[in-house]
């Protein structure tokens, strides 16, 4: 029921109509995709058979074991037989629609204006199969986006990119089928220009040298020198599931990070990575929200740095919270170069932060002084900190939120005061810390008139993406 | 309106900005509130100390916690007299706080939703909380102690504000 079935079915049948009439009826998800969701739960189960099998290899009650795990994989594939036959979706007047549900009926509709981005995620076993998932980011803060799990790769990359320009121009999906579809194809004939590849020695190596690898070499260390060291079965099956979850911590990373290439495409910045998920992305101009630099000390030893970009909307899976907290690394490690000229295509000729703070921040932040600046001009506010690892922030002027003045006891006796730009998203703050109180002040009158400005003629002056 | 009386104690940098005071019923709502926790608190500890060491413990523990929360109490009026807002033309500004302070500006058009809530001790004594929510988490901008039917019209007034100034994402 694998390799031909998912293959060999749907290209003859999608290929002949032209894909743009056939979006605005009913669909159903892929046949394969009960057992692509099940598929977690298939190799735990799996594991725990073998395991059974393997511990009670003389015991009678192993057939009784298989059993039980035989009718808990039949009813985790049955639920989600039945889920699949009761889900389809459809693309009409510029809404996603997708309903869903046995016993509570669930209609959802997705606005394709109001879509931040666009992923085609896979898995290990969906990509065995050929599949794919499509996400809908919304700008909303719930994780609730559309899925479609799971579809045919190429239907679903097809399908992402009609979405896409759908809404970029909703007006012309919802008028007449002939306009977007030459419109997606002139823009998929335009070839995407390739901007940045990690190089995978170095992402290994800049993962091991980093806080993460660092802490889970330490880790696994002290962990196997226990274990050498007492050396009892008991100690070590207790200690080892803490190795594995080390591990796979770092696993996570360099898994998601692999192979990160981008590519400049019309719609946006196209950004694919995984190794064995794969991930492909397309971040669209004007949703970025900020820009970080980050140059961790071991890191700067060696030139290199990472560059990471914050685009509205939650990027949140069950299974991988740890994801969801970081942003998206474009330049998951990369020389000064690589970062600056993908820097360039995000931003419009940004500044850098050169105000530094005033010699007596020294006596409140005695460690992070040395990377305290700040710099802005009126579409854009850069400022730089931390201790070790040098953090540098740009938000652009027009996705602004809020502005905050905060003056703690010290500062005060200092006459320092520190200022805070707030962007959608995942707690992405410009820190302006410990400038002079004057200037503070200044600043918190200035740039709110600055923000609004921004937002009103920034529109035609957004950033430099996909301008080949 | 009683309080839209312009202030001018505040920051350097302030020139130009009417800042707007909580109700005078908000230090009362704050007393009540550190009461009824000091109370109990200063009730159990006192009891708990009586019970397993000698009555004088308990009686000293007990006079201890009760001037814990005076002590509170006496910062109370500090830090309800630092809460001000301002309406701007184009955005709203609020402050805040006495050891730590902190100003916040929400431009209008950037207010997602806004919420008027009012616990048990602020809903006996008339008062409510407005707190305004941007797309950002760490904004944080909060209006406590609004006179109840002041605060209706502040959300109204900001919701029209928002909508008319709407700026997205």
């Amino acid at each position: 029921m694998t390799g031909p079935s998912p293959g060999g079915s749907p290209p003859p049948r999608l290929p002949p109509p032209p894909p743009a009439d056939d979006i605005a009826s009913w669909h159903r998800l892929h046949p394969l995709s009960p057992l692509v969701r099940a598929g977690r739960h298939l190799v735990g189960i799996g594991i725990f058979v073998i395991l059974f099998l393997f511990a009670n290899q003389r015991g009678s009650q192993t057939g009784h074991d298989l059993i039980v795990d035989l009718v808990v994989v039949a009813l985790v594939l049955g639920a989600g037989l039945v889920s699949w036959l009761v889900t389809r979706w459809q693309v009409a007047d510029g809404v996603l629609r997708i309903e869903t549900g046995l016993v509570r009926r669930q209609s959802r509709r997705f606005p394709l204006s109001q879509v931040q981005a666009i992923d085609v995620v896979q898995t290990g076993l969906a990509r065995v199969l050929g599949l794919a998932e499509l996400r809908l980011r919304m700008a909303g803060a719930d994780s609730s986006g559309g899925r479609l799990a799971s579809l045919p790769l190429a239907d679903a990359e097809r399908l992402r990119q009609r979405l896409l320009s759908m809404a970029h121009a909703p007006g012309t999906a919802a008028a007449g089928p002939p306009a977007a579809t030459s419109g997606v194809a002139g823009q998929a004939a335009r070839p995407e220009r390739p901007l940045f590849r990690v190089r995978s020695g170095r992402l290994a190596a800049a993962i091991a040298l980093s806080r993460t690898g660092v802490f889970a070499g330490v880790v696994i260390a002290a962990l196997l020198a226990v274990i050498a060291a007492i050396g009892r079965p008991g100690v070590t099956a207790s200690l080892l599931p803490v190795v594995i979850g080390v591990a796979l911590t770092v696993w996570r990373q360099f898994n998601g990070e692999f192979g990160t290439a981008v590519s400049a495409a019309p719609e946006g910045l196209r950004l694919r990575s995984g190794l064995v998920q794969t991930t492909a992305e397309t971040i669209r101009p004007g949703r970025v929200q900020a820009v970080r630099l980050v140059e961790p000390l071991a890191w700067r030893l060696f030139g290199w740095c990472r560059l990471e970009v914050d685009v509205a909307g939650p990027r949140q899976r069950r299974e991988n919270r740890s994801e969801a907290q970081r942003l998206r690394a474009l330049v998951p490690v990369g020389s000064r170069a690589d970062a600056e000229r993908m820097l360039g295509e995000l931003l419009a000729a940004p500044p850098w932060p050169t105000r530094r703070a005033p010699a007596r921040a020294r006596w409140k932040a005695p460690l992070a002084y040395h990377f305290l600046a700040w710099d802005g001009d009126d579409r854009y506010v850069v400022a730089s900190r931390g201790r070790v690892c040098r953090k540098t922030t740009w938000v652009p002027l027009e996705k602004v939120q809020s502005i905050r003045w905060v003056q703690g006891p010290v500062q005060r006796r200092l006459s320092l005061a520190s200022v805070r730009l707030d962007v959608a998203g995942r707690r992405v703050t410009a820190s302006l810390a410990d400038r002079e109180a004057a200037e503070a002040q200044q600043i918190l009158a200035g740039l709110p008139d600055l923000a609004r400005a921004a937002r009103h003629g920034g529109r035609a002056s957004r950033g430099a993406v996909n301008r080949a | 309106m009683s309080v839209a009386e312009p202030d001018t104690s505040a920051e350097p940098g302030d020139a130009g900005i009417r800042w707007q005071r909580p109700s005078p019923l908000l230090l009362r709502a704050r007393r009540i509130q550190v009461g009824l926790v000091t109370a109990p608190v200063a009730l159990a500890g006192g009891l708990i100390a009586a019970a397993a060491g000698s009555p004088a413990l308990g009686l000293g523990i007990g006079l201890g916690l009760v001037a814990a929360g005076l002590l509170w109490e006496r910062f109370l009026a500090r830090r309800v007299a630092a809460w001000g807002y301002a309406e701007r033309q184009d955005d709203l500004m609020v402050r805040r706080g006495v050891l730590i302070r902190r100003q916040s500006v929400v431009p209008y058009g950037r207010m997602q939703f806004i919420d008027v809530t009012a616990g048990p001790v602020e809903r006996s004594l008339g008062l409510a909380t407005l707190r305004m929510h941007t797309a950002a988490a760490a904004s944080d901008a909060r209006i406590p102690g609004l006179d109840r039917a002041q605060a209706a019209k502040l959300r109204d007034q900001l919701a029209a504000l928002g909508e008319a100034q709407a700026a997205g994402l």
